[in-house]
């Protein structure tokens, strides 16, 4: 047996010059300030070569051929590797015997010393590489420069590439003649919307809608016992529920104006694959900003009577772009809200929203189980159950409070619009207009045309000057050279004498300024950030858009860094920060990969997307709270309160939380949730909808919670195949890696918090036994509603329990969540991490990890709460250097 | 001044020049739809209805074709008038020439039926029937379960009607 300690003395002097010399081991490229490179070669030698030579090369590793010039960057990865794994003791192995703790020290400070030396040149041209917007960065920055806050651009761009985990980084971020392609569309888009065609505001018109559109899903659904007609909470006597028969000759019941006469409509079935409720009767012709109101509430259905609900049941409303000729079902669309529909209590809500082109208002009975009366005897007088009513929905707009508006006065101030005369414009070609189709089966109709419209200037270049000069430095987020903006005034003069008019010679400026590297790049200098790119850099992160006013006005003056701390709150508190919960926890957490696949309907009927919804609100939430609170990093895996509606609530087994709206709510003493491990959200992206996998989740956690991502699978290794006949458990099926030494080196790792994570479903519920669509036991309901049908049994018990690499064991997530918690400089320098890739729009390199080892620090001296690491994040050389 | 007068006239010879038609009416399958029907025909213009033969669904109108029926021909009308009258009701009523079979050579047909006491499930079992060559009236009553037709028995017969009703869904009710 190997007595370290005892030959120690001789460990630098003699013994392992020798060996090195011995092993040929060439020193040449180490840097030179090594502290003392024969004394790392002989340790190596002493305590890994045995595993890691040239024979054994356990998990792939040969010291002995790996180069020592750390410039190679496989190289130098490999030996980022090796200093990680002795610095966390990890290696050697605790079946080996352990290093004097000074010689450890050592050789991990010089590993330290050479990676960093190594890693200057490679960091001399600056860490940050110029990088253009993404597709929301681009989308929010068009929004808030021409206040169209809803204006839909994202969509029609190309996909951003991800790179370390984020679309921000420039190594995703490259550029194609497709993007700039689309980018040339997207300008013209916005310049469309933007630019005034008439002198007077679209006509403001005040419309209610009924849900049952003739020609519609609803009033086909009615007919047929999915809904029914009300008045006064009482079934419409002109319109009796679908029975035995049900109603004949929906073309019929239309001409008759059945579905016209102001009825309320009570539905008992939610949107699904071939029903889309939607309020079609207006399809948006003029974008802009719109007021919606509506009246919602819920009742009890028994067989032809309306009695007092269950409680609060939720709708939800939807932005509904229609496609294609606007008819049929499953448009895309985007949720605005669940709202509260009180029992037997008409409850009006209200919103502004902006509409594009061609969107009309979905609805959806969100909390509702699937019902299907029109497949059943009776139809709906035999039916008892649930309902949402909608009374109306009230829609007006497009409001206008100026006119011409914001966006037309960013391009062109004050200057008139003046009718087009040919007579008056010899040789001058009129504006183009474009003409948007509406589609779908909208009754409103655009406003009668009063002529051709456009903005005139009688000096045009003077105007011309003068509209460049405010605008440029808006879009471009600096101070804009005379030489540059002449160039655009250039371009105006230059379509001027081509025949365009004013306005189309302005149009071309502008496209090309919204096409031009100065505003699709996020322009950075060279070192430390200049005032004005640094209110870029904390914009684009916390508004994930461009500086405001205050922000150029504070780089103008120089006083950004004297106020940043101020900066940080005032922008945090501005709703636009969602933003960045939004994008930050899409891309950190992976929320954006949460409809990436529908759990299987006979294992987990109860799944819809009112509960999906509610899973990613309550992270965000969450993630707002820690910040807003100011709490520590515990918080991230374990928590004494959550974030959560009735919907959640109910799907956690909590009892008294009432409505749709997201709320903090205590956590029981004995309850296991607490911290994003155990949330819907995060257990539904870990999952593949039919069953879980601890490896999937035991990375999830490693690489994006503790920032120590796993190595990648080895090739020839296939995934472990889903048992859902519930013959055997995943774990019985991992048991390889427990006993195969290649597979547990990294699975040792990996598998624990999975395994304490198997304490959950695919969708977030508990379960102490898997579900199974083959052999098992009669499932008892829980808190599954009552109307949703169950087919599942209750295969193999679930076992959470797990032993962490350093031997610690726990019995379930409540005591992993505990030790987790006690990492709380691991845990916050991965937040710190993470915030800073995302935010500077780079990896993290080994020779920053002091800099967030300092920032943490400070973050711990100042209580370690979130709210502070973000501060420090800011305040750092890290952040505030490109 | 002379405008007034010239108006005047043409008012009056407007006026002289009214007489009354009767017309067959589609959509009269229940009583209270005369109610409808003295609505939709406000809203063609220069018609009025005069009065209504609910068991034989025929009416009497007054018009002047020159006014109400500007520039068209005689053996149009009715057709024209149809169309404005469709127009006006959404198609749920409308205007036919009158049948040439004899009303006492009419048939009485009765089906009980089942179904939703409802306006609209009224007037889609009616028009399953009235559209039926033979059938000159028919009425709907889900409320009290039974269809009626007068029908010319040498152009269809009861088990046509069923026939036509079972293929859209209509309930029927065993005979008493």
């Amino acid at each position: 047996m190997r007595q370290p300690n005892k030959i120690r003395p001789h460990f630098r002097n003699t013994t392992f010059r020798l060996v090195g010399i011995c092993l040929g081991l060439t020193l040449a490229g180490l840097p030179s300030n090594a502290a003392d490179p024969i004394t790392a070669e002989a340790f190596l030698k002493e305590h890994c070569a045995e595993c890691h030579d040239a024979t054994e090369k356990k998990g792939g590793l040969d010291l002995a051929s790996l180069p020592r010039n750390f410039s190679k960057p496989e190289a130098f990865g490999l030996w980022v590797k090796i200093h990680d794994r002795l610095e966390s003791g990890e290696m050697p192995p605790r079946n080996k015997p352990r290093p004097p703790e000074a010689d450890r020290a050592e050789v991990i400070k010089w590993l330290h010393d050479s990676l960093v030396t190594a890693e200057e040149p490679r960091l001399q041209e600056g860490r940050t590489r110029i990088r253009r917007m993404t597709r929301a960065e681009y989308e929010n920055t068009v929004r808030d420069i021409f206040d169209m806050p809803g204006i839909a651009l994202a969509g029609d761009l190309p996909p951003d590439g991800s790179a370390h985990g984020f679309d921000k980084n420039s190594d995703a971020l490259d550029i194609s003649h497709v993007n700039l392609a689309k980018y040339v569309e997207a300008a013209d888009h916005v310049l469309d919307l933007a630019i005034a065609t008439q002198p007077q505001a679209p006509i403001v018109h005040k419309e209610r809608l009924s849900l049952a559109q003739p020609g519609g899903f609803v009033a086909h659904v009615i007919m047929n016992g999915d809904g029914v007609l009300l008045r006064d909470m009482q079934p419409d006597p002109e319109f009796p529920p679908a029975a035995a028969q049900t109603h004949l000759d929906e073309g019929a019941h239309e001409r008759m104006g059945t579905f016209e006469r102001g009825s309320t409509v009570g539905l008992f079935r939610h949107e699904d694959e071939s029903f889309s409720p939607y309020f079609a009767a207006h399809v948006t012709i003029y974008p802009g900003r719109y007021r919606v109101r509506w009246s919602v509430w819920s009742f009890q259905w028994d067989k032809g009577k309306v009695l007092p609900a269950r409680g609060t049941e939720a709708a939800r409303l939807a932005m509904v772009q229609l496609t294609g000729d606007g008819r049929g079902g499953q448009h895309p669309s985007y949720v605005l809200g669940y709202f509260d529909a009180p029992s037997l209590n008409p409850t009006e809500h209200e919103m502004n929203v902006w509409m594009n082109h061609n969107e009309i208002f979905g609805f959806n009975a969100a909390s509702l189980a699937p019902a299907a009366n029109y497949a059943k005897e009776g139809h709906a007088m035999t039916f008892t159950g649930p309902g949402v009513a909608v009374d109306w929905l009230e829609i007006e707009g497009p409001i206008n409070e100026v006119w011409p508006p914001p966006a037309h006065r960013a391009l062109f101030g004050d200057i008139p619009l003046v009718e087009w005369k040919a007579e008056a414009n010899s040789g001058v070609r009129a504006p183009a207009r474009k003409k948007v189709r509406q589609i779908g089966a909208g009754r409103n109709r655009p406003d009668p045309e009063n002529g051709v419209w456009m903005v005139h200037s009688e000096q045009p270049l003077a105007d011309a000057d003068r509209l460049l000069a405010a605008f440029l430095p808006r879009a471009f987020r600096a101070p804009v050279a005379d030489e540059v903006r002449a160039q655009y005034v250039a371009k105006v003069d230059e379509r001027l004498k081509a025949g365009d008019c004013f306005e189309t010679a302005m149009r071309w400026a502008y496209r090309a300024a919204l096409c031009s590297p100065d505003f699709l790049y996020h322009v950075e200098p060279q070192g430390p950030l200049d005032d004005y790119a640094l209110a870029g850099r904390l914009s684009y992160f916390l508004w994930n858009s461009l500086p405001d006013a205050r922000l150029l006005e504070l780089a103008k003056a120089g006083k950004l860094r004297a106020s940043l701390h101020d900066e940080v709150e005032r922008l945090l508190a501005d709703s636009k920060s969602q933003r960045f919960i939004d994008d930050f926890l899409g891309q950190w957490l992976k929320l954006r990969s949460i409809a990436a696949n529908d759990p299987d309907k006979k294992l987990y009927p109860e799944f819809n997307p009112y509960l999906q919804d509610s899973m990613v609100a309550e992270t965000r939430a969450y993630f707002r709270e820690l910040l807003d609170k100011n709490l520590d990093a515990s918080f991230l895996v374990r928590s004494d309160f959550a974030m959560l509606n009735e919907r959640l609530a109910t799907h956690y087994g909590i009892e008294g939380v009432a409505g749709s709206q997201i709320r903090r709510v205590p956590l029981p003493p004995d309850c296991l949730r607490g911290g994003f491990l155990t949330q819907g959200a995060i257990l539904k992206v870990t999952a593949n909808g039919t069953t879980t996998s601890p490896v999937v989740r035991g990375a999830f956690t490693m690489d994006r919670i503790l920032g120590q991502p796993p190595e990648p699978p080895p090739a020839n290794i296939p995934s472990v195949e889903p048992d859902v006949r519930g013959a055997t458990t995943i774990r019985e099926q991992l048991d390889k890696h427990r006993s195969d030494s290649t597979c547990a080196s990294c699975h040792r790792k990996i598998d624990p918090a999975g395994f304490a994570m198997e304490a959950f479903d695919v969708i977030g519920g508990f379960r102490d036994r898997y579900r199974s669509i083959g052999s098992g036991d009669p499932a008892p309901r829980g808190s599954i509603d009552p109307f949703i049908g169950i087919s599942f049994k209750l295969g193999p018990p679930v076992d959470a329990s797990g032993e962490l690499p350093d031997e610690r064991k726990f019995a379930n997530i409540r005591e992993l969540q505990s030790m987790l918690a006690g990492e709380k400089t691991l845990l916050l320098k991965n937040l710190a991490a993470q915030l800073a890739v995302y935010s500077t729009g780079r990896s993290i390199f080994f020779s920053d990890r002091d800099e967030i080892s300092a920032m943490v620090n400070r973050t711990q001296s100042g209580g370690g709460g979130l709210r502070t690491l973000l501060h420090e994040l800011i305040q750092s050389r890290l952040f505030q250097t490109r | 001044m002379k405008p007034l007068l010239f108006l005047l006239f043409a008012l009056a010879t407007a006026v002289a020049d009214e007489a009354s038609f009767t017309h067959r009416v589609t959509g009269l399958f229940s009583p209270d739809r005369e109610t409808d029907l003295r609505a939709a025909t406000e809203k063609v213009p220069g018609v009025k209805l005069v009065s209504l033969d609910f068991a034989h669904a025929e009416a009497v109108f007054s018009y002047d074709p020159a006014v109400a029926f500007k520039d068209t021909k005689p053996e149009q009308i009715v057709e024209r008038f149809n169309d404005l009258l469709r127009n006006a009701t959404r198609s749920t009523f409308g205007i036919a020439k009158l049948d040439p079979t004899p009303k006492d050579k009419l048939t009485r047909v009765e089906i009980p039926v089942a179904g939703m006491d409802c306006k609209a499930c009224c007037l889609a079992a009616y028009e399953v029937i009235y559209q039926i060559n033979g059938v000159t009236a028919a009425t709907a009553s889900f409320k009290e379960g039974m269809l009626t037709a007068l029908i010319d028995s040498s152009r269809t017969n009861r088990e046509a009607l069923e026939t036509a009703l079972k293929n859209r869904n209509v309930t029927l009710k065993a005979k008493p």
